[in-house]
């Protein structure tokens, strides 16, 4: 056992999972982002697109105006925060006028400590030494005005995965399937439940109360009880249980009249254009979005939806058991990569509103418009260094990032590796708070702090390892390979 | 100045009434600055110098007293227009909608109102409260449409929260302006404002919609002075402001004649300004901020809430003459006592009129000063005022002045009474009244034998001492606190103060048959625990040498005459008792004090348990038992210290063929556990009535396993006697578990011979991957390995997936003691709210303040528990004994 694990750890850091994570924003997640923002419109006719990312090596800049690359120890000495320069190409176009593409520096992101962006990055021990750091200090964390803050990952229940639960007792929804929709930083919980009648409804953000399945349905473009039958179940078994729901919705015939119904919902008291087009949107944007966001995904939306119906069905029946929501196959860790997207993806968003705002005052003082005046760098800077040196995340999150715990390595290690649970820790919540077998070889049994925080605050263990997600593109293909029937109308 | 003692007999709530408010305020309001350029207050501004002072040094303009003796006046501010009280809102809605838009007159007719006027008058009468007649005549009146005294037809009116009321007018909404509601109020007859709850000589509907508004004091709300020089008021000052400068902008477009729009727009912004002024977290209003986004603390977030001034400066005190600092263990103080260390004992002090008798001793220790231990830190004259000994120059001057009358706050001195506290205190014997012993170094020392009351142990537990000022409460603190008061528990009865831990194995280890002591070691003994007795005949001479028994030197301390028969803790409970032939000498028989036979454990004197402790109380007095405590403990402590005691791990060594024994009672558990299995896949598991056939097999899988376990104990601790006979080599931790002293046979079983279940919320582990807890098993594995059963000892160790499931068993313990604390001090808070009030009468009923009796004898029986034989009234054999004793005599 000694020497594999010797082996296993020479390989592995123990804080690989934070580094990897980070590398892998600076170099995929943030060129994401800016694609996803795609391009600004302004209002007085200019565009800016965006083109290419780039983040520079860890720089301090001096009083004199200069840039110089800094070791993180100068950083912790002077109290200066160890950032690195960020550049992207943009231009402008108006008047059917397109610049070139020019990098300018959009602000400055924190340097996690030993990534690639890092001046450590591949320093042996000995250079180490020279640039005044510990070569056995792990890394993983960064430097924000001197002091080291760590962004300690957090454990969340897995979106994007339908989660079966039973109804509160006493109430009027028996059983309940729940999933947590995430498209790129958006986030929207969309429910299929089942009341005491065996009525379904589907719950998604926007909407205010439940709308019956069946309507959801039809909306989506599964107009006739057959074609419903065949995206819940064509099983007998459910048969009854889905004719007494089309029973209760057949005053809604087709997809026109159930898209009215949402509309009338989303938009009351509105034009009938308006509450149609608004009814439209508000499927395709926030029913469930980790489908997709245009009309060609509605009926695979329909299809999703006919899953959780059924599994609801399944629950009522006693076929299936509810999820084990404390079961870590229904986690996802978030590091530092992570909330450093949810960080970044916010603070770009206002500097593109502040680009947005700027080129507007400028061209209507009739100067030329230029990106060179229009990008404040220190609004992304500032939104992203007050973040992590309060620790108040995007989303009102509190002590996200934390000040390393410098005790003694030990302490630092357990600190760089620690999991912490957004459950409330006033709540008694002993479930979650129970050492689940699930969390063999991925969370030490042992160590958690007594008292309030008991089992809500967690610690990898030694041979825990990471596997990250795999995107969507590269699989469906390989899955239509293996002979994945894709979904079609009327099969 | 003379103090004229009053009493409070009530306090009566009420409104104040426009004129009122006039009459109490010294100055009007009228400008929202509050300082001139030079810094002085302007007058007719927030911070007018007639509304009192908050500067030191200087004299209030109305009343002429100083900083602390004058009280603050109020001021006031006439309002442009009238607006509506936030906190009286929802009961104007309900007056509203139950009178007469027209004559206001309450909607009921006059027999009705008689009705409800009577019913009304009965419940005061017998002191209930008038709040569900009052609500039941709103309920009534709401319900007509048209008023049966002038008959004008009765509009709906809605009300708007938090402040606006709109009444509906043949289908159109008009919006009641506070004027037409004040006017409304106004029409309500005192009689008929009467039967609605009010007491109009104090409360007139009306005056809930104000037009004065009331200016605290500037002692009520100081302003700070930042180093910087600048000043910075307080959040009801800034709120102050709003209105005034609000209400100054209302009057001046009303006068210029601006449209009614504006006025409109105003008036609603005044009613915003002063709804915040009395509640800055009404529900539907945003909250006024400060400049910096903070939002203000106005007057309801002054007194709600944790911090709020009921919770934290009313209920919630704080107190001087106080001490805290860690604790630590000290076998040489009586359980009276508690070591103070001198730094403490230089600071806190007790203040002592000067007579003629300690005249000299006084003035000695006001020469030391507060410095030098034993001395003073104030002198206090006749006439109140305090002189610090610190600031005072002339030593000798100060002492010729000093004579009898005058007080001086001494230094707390070996001897002095103080009370000792622990939290979370919750029962009585949490604060103790302790004898001072003054020690030197810096904790508290206190006696083994109170931690069990405090539930105190030394691994870093702070402790709080209050040094008692007057000289009742230190008489009261005296007799009713102290701790040898405090031996029984009016919990159960039975002494809550006694011997733990090596007190208990001391004692086994002394009473043990065939310890025996030379003269020399006796005396030496003896003289080392402070006992001054004459020694008896000694009871074994052998070759020549006398030898005293270790029942011989424990007897000396008993009290001559007592006379006592009980089964001791070592007790095996056989099914024949043989009493004092007893093998295991578990019978205890003292007879006229002394140690006949049996073992002295923890049911001798053991905290919560010791039945000779609890006759030496009950039979011999407090005193006594004190006595006998620090006797005893002094005693036991001084043999096991010259004896030696000591555990290792050597304790839970088995030999091979108790190993080989234990495996194989492990084995025929599992395997048991495997036919239960078998037969229950073949459906021939006989059900449990009530249970599921799963739920039955569960249960008897439990069964069998915490049998097996019990059964490796009970061998182990065979084997571990046994072994302990043949090698004539005590075992330490079996010891301490046989006596009580610490530790069970449970925990000897862990860690000799098997841990056994791991258990979650009272089941076996049945969480974990779909069909099994851990993925070591085969799917549908319901075996006893497989769900949590540890077949390892603690010494031997345990195996990965067994210390797996042992970290799931003991995470659960964490849990519970980490969620406990915080909802038991919930509950305390809630109970002590509810109870604080009662006490027992001299007639035996217990009543609350209002002389509302509870229950009609404490307890429904009128006993005092810690007077009762362990929750028993009488113990009738114990009486028996002693009669038939004295009859033989």
């Amino acid at each position: 056992m000694k020497p594999i694990l010797q082996s296993f750890l020479r390989k592995r850091e123990l804080v690989r999972q934070h580094i990897d994570s980070f590398n892998d924003f600076i170099e995929n997640r943030l060129q994401a982002i800016v694609d996803e923002t795609g391009i600004i419109e302004t209002d007085v006719g200019v565009e800016v697109e965006f083109g290419r990312i780039r983040v520079n090596q860890a720089e301090a800049l001096e009083a004199d105006g200069s840039w110089h690359p800094i070791a993180p120890m100068e950083a912790r000495l002077r109290n200066l925060s160890y950032l690195s320069r960020v550049f992207l190409e943009m231009r402008l176009r108006w008047n059917e006028r397109e610049t070139d593409f020019e990098s300018i520096k959009i602000g400055q992101i924190p340097t996690m400590i030993k990534s690639k962006i890092c001046n450590l990055h591949g320093k042996s021990d000995e250079e180490l030494v020279e640039l005044g750091e510990d070569p056995l200090d792990p890394g993983g964390y960064f430097i924000i005005n001197g002091s080291e803050r760590v962004l300690v990952t957090i454990e969340d229940l897995a979106p994007n995965k339908i989660i079966l639960e039973k109804g509160e007792e006493y109430s009027k929804i028996t059983e309940v399937a729940k999933v947590f929709s995430k498209r790129g930083g958006f986030r929207a919980l969309t429910t299929v439940e089942r009341d005491r009648e065996g009525l379904l409804w589907v719950n998604f953000p926007s909407v205010p109360g439940s709308i019956p399945l069946v309507v959801m349905l039809r909306a989506l473009g599964i107009e006739t009880d057959r074609e419903i039958m065949e995206v819940i179940s064509e099983k007998p078994a459910y048969m009854h249980d889905i004719l007494l729901n089309l029973e209760e919705s057949a005053s809604v015939k087709d997809t026109a009249m159930a898209m009215e119904v949402i509309g009338r919902k989303v938009a009351a008291g509105q034009a009938k254009e308006y509450r149609l087009k608004r009814a439209e949107q508000v499927i395709d944007r926030y029913l469930l979005p980790h489908i997709g966001v245009e009309p060609k995904d509605r009926l695979r939306k329909a299809y999703y939806l006919g899953r959780m119906a059924l599994r609801v069905l399944e629950l009522a029946r006693g076929l299936r058991d509810p999820d084990d929501k404390d079961h870590y196959a229904n986690k996802r860790l978030r590091l530092a990569g992570d909330l450093m997207e949810d960080l970044f993806r916010v603070a770009f968003y206002n500097l593109t509103r502040d680009i947005k705002y700027q080129l507007e005052r400028s061209v209507v003082r009739g100067k030329e418009p230029s990106v060179y005046t229009a990008v404040r760098p220190d609004v992304l800077t500032e939104r992203i260094r007050h973040a992590l040196a309060t620790g108040n995340w995007v989303g009102g999150r509190a002590g996200v990032s934390q000040l390393l715990d410098r005790t003694n390595y030990l302490s630092v290690v357990s600190h760089l590796r620690r999991v912490v649970s957004p459950l409330s820790r006033s709540q008694p919540h002993f479930e979650a708070r129970d050492l689940h077998p699930t969390q063999f070889g991925r969370i030490c049994p042992s160590e958690t702090p007594e008292g309030p925080n008991c089992g809500l605050v967690k610690n990898l263990a030694l041979a825990c390892e990471f596997s990250t997600g795999v995107p969507g593109e590269e699989l469906v293909p390989v899955l239509y390979e293996m002979g994945v029937k894709p979904i079609k109308r009327g099969v | 100045m003379r103090i004229i003692p009053k009493k409070v007999e009530r306090i009566k709530f009420g409104l104040l009434s426009p004129e009122m408010i006039r009459k109490l305020a010294e100055v009007k309001i009228v400008t929202a600055d509050t300082y001139d350029e030079d810094g002085y207050p302007i007058e007719g501004g927030l911070m007018d110098p007639r509304l009192g002072v908050v500067d030191p040094g200087l004299r209030c303009k109305t009343c002429g007293s100083r900083v602390g003796d004058c009280p603050g006046h109020f001021g006031r501010i006439e309002l442009a227009r009238p607006v509506i009280h936030v906190g009286y809102a929802k009961l104007i809605n309900k007056i509203l909608r139950s009178t007469c838009r027209e004559c206001g007159r309450v909607l009921l007719p006059e027999e009705k109102i008689e009705e409800f006027r009577e019913e009304l008058k009965r419940a005061r009468r017998i002191g209930k409260s008038d709040e569900p007649i009052v609500e039941e005549l709103f309920k009534q009146a709401r319900a007509s449409k048209s008023c049966p005294h002038c008959g004008a037809e009765q509009k709906e009116i809605k009300f708007e929260k938090p402040t606006t009321f709109i009444e509906v007018v043949e289908g159109r909404q008009h919006r009641l302006s506070p004027i037409e509601v004040r006017e409304r109020l106004e029409r309500i007859t005192d009689e008929d404002a009467e039967v609605m709850g009010f007491d109009v000589s104090v409360a007139r509907p009306e005056w809930m919609v104000l037009t004065v508004l009331l200016v605290p004091p500037v002692t009520v709300r100081p302003s700070i002075t930042l180093e910087s020089g600048e000043r910075s008021e307080d959040d009801l000052t800034h709120k102050l402001v709003d209105i005034i400068r609000i209400n100054q902008r209302l009057e001046e477009n009303m006068e210029a004649g601006a449209p009614q729009l504006i006025i409109e727009d105003l008036w609603e912004l005044l009613q915003y300004h002063v709804t915040t002024y009395f509640n800055n977290e009404v529900a539907g209003v945003p909250p006024a901020r400060h400049r910096s986004g903070r939002p203000l603390k106005t007057l309801a977030q002054r007194l709600k809430g944790k911090e709020g001034r009921f919770r934290s400066n009313l209920s919630g005190k704080r107190v001087n003459y106080s001490a805290r600092t860690v604790i630590s263990p000290d076998p040489n103080l009586s359980i009276n006592e508690v070591g103070v260390p001198e730094i403490i004992a230089r600071e806190l002090t007790i203040p002592e009129i000067v007579t003629p008798m300690n005249i000299e001793r006084l003035k000695k220790l006001v020469r030391n000063g507060p410095a030098k231990y034993p001395g003073a830190n104030y002198v206090e004259r006749p006439d109140g005022a305090r002189l610090s000994l610190a600031r005072v120059r002339d030593i000798d001057e100060l002492l010729e002045k000093i004579e009898p009358g005058w007080k001086v706050h001494r230094h707390l001195i070996d001897g002095d009474i103080v009370l000792f506290n622990r939290q979370p205190s919750l029962h009585r014997m949490s604060i103790m009244a302790h004898e001072v012993k003054v020690l030197p170094y810096k904790t508290f020392r206190l006696n083994l034998c109170v931690c069990p009351p405090y539930n105190a142990d030394f691994d870093g537990d702070e402790m709080n001492l209050h040094a008692i000022q007057s000289q009742e409460a230190r008489a009261e603190a005296r007799v009713l606190m102290r701790v040898q008061e405090q031996i029984l528990s009016p919990r159960f009865g039975g002494p809550i103060i006694g011997g733990i831990h090596d007190h208990i194995s001391g004692a086994y280890l002394l009473t043990l048959p065939g310890v025996r002591f030379t003269k020399e070691d006796a005396f030496h003994l003896l003289y080392a625990s402070g006992i001054k007795k004459p020694l008896p005949e000694p009871e074994i001479v052998e070759n020549g040498k006398e030898y005293y028994t270790g029942k011989q030197i424990f007897s000396l301390l008993l009290p001559e005459d007592l006379s006592l028969r009980y089964k001791a803790k070592v007790c095996r409970k056989c099914e024949v008792c043989r009493e004092e032939e007893c093998e295991y000498d578990a019978y205890v028989v003292i007879e006229n004090g002394r140690l006949k036979c049996g073992i002295m454990d923890e049911k001798s004197f053991g905290a919560f348990a010791g039945v000779l402790l609890d006759r030496i109380v009950k039979d011999y007095g407090t005193d006594a038992a004190r006595e006998f405590l620090d006797r005893v403990t002094k005693l036991v402590i001084n043999f096991i210290t010259w004896r030696g005691f000591s555990t290792g791990i050597d304790d839970e060594d088995l030999p091979e063929e108790a190993k080989e024994r234990i495996a194989e009672i492990l084995d025929d558990a599992e395997r048991n556990v495997f036919e239960l299995i078998r037969a229950y896949n073949d459906k021939i598991l006989e059900q449990l009535p009530g249970r599921t056939l799963e739920e039955t097999l569960e249960m008897r899988i439990m069964e069998v396993l915490s049998e097996a376990r019990d059964k490796t104990g009970a061998i182990a601790n065979e084997y571990l006697e046994r072994e302990e006979r043949r090698r004539r080599h005590e075992n330490s931790a079996r010891i301490m578990a046989v006596s009580g002293a610490r530790g069970s046979l449970l925990n000897l079983t862990q860690m000799a011979a098997c841990v056994g279940q791991q258990s979650v919320r009272g089941e076996r582990i049945k969480r974990g991957y779909s069909g099994r807890t851990l993925p070591h098993f085969k799917v549908g594995d319901i075996s006893a390995r497989a769900k949590g059963f540890v077949r390892s000892s603690y010494k031997q160790g345990l195996s990965p997936l067994e210390f797996f499931f042992h970290n799931m068993g003991g995470r659960e313990g964490l849990v519970d003691t980490a969620v406990r604390t915080s909802q038991s001090g919930y509950m305390q808070r809630r109970l002590i709210n509810a109870l604080q009030d009662l006490k027992v009468e001299y007639d035996h009923t217990v009543r609350d303040t209002r002389g509302v009796i509870v229950e009609f004898q404490h307890g429904e029986d009128g006993s005092d528990p810690s007077r009762t034989d362990w929750g028993k009234m009488v113990n009738v054999k114990n009486i028996v004994e002693k009669y038939a004793r004295t009859e033989a005599e």
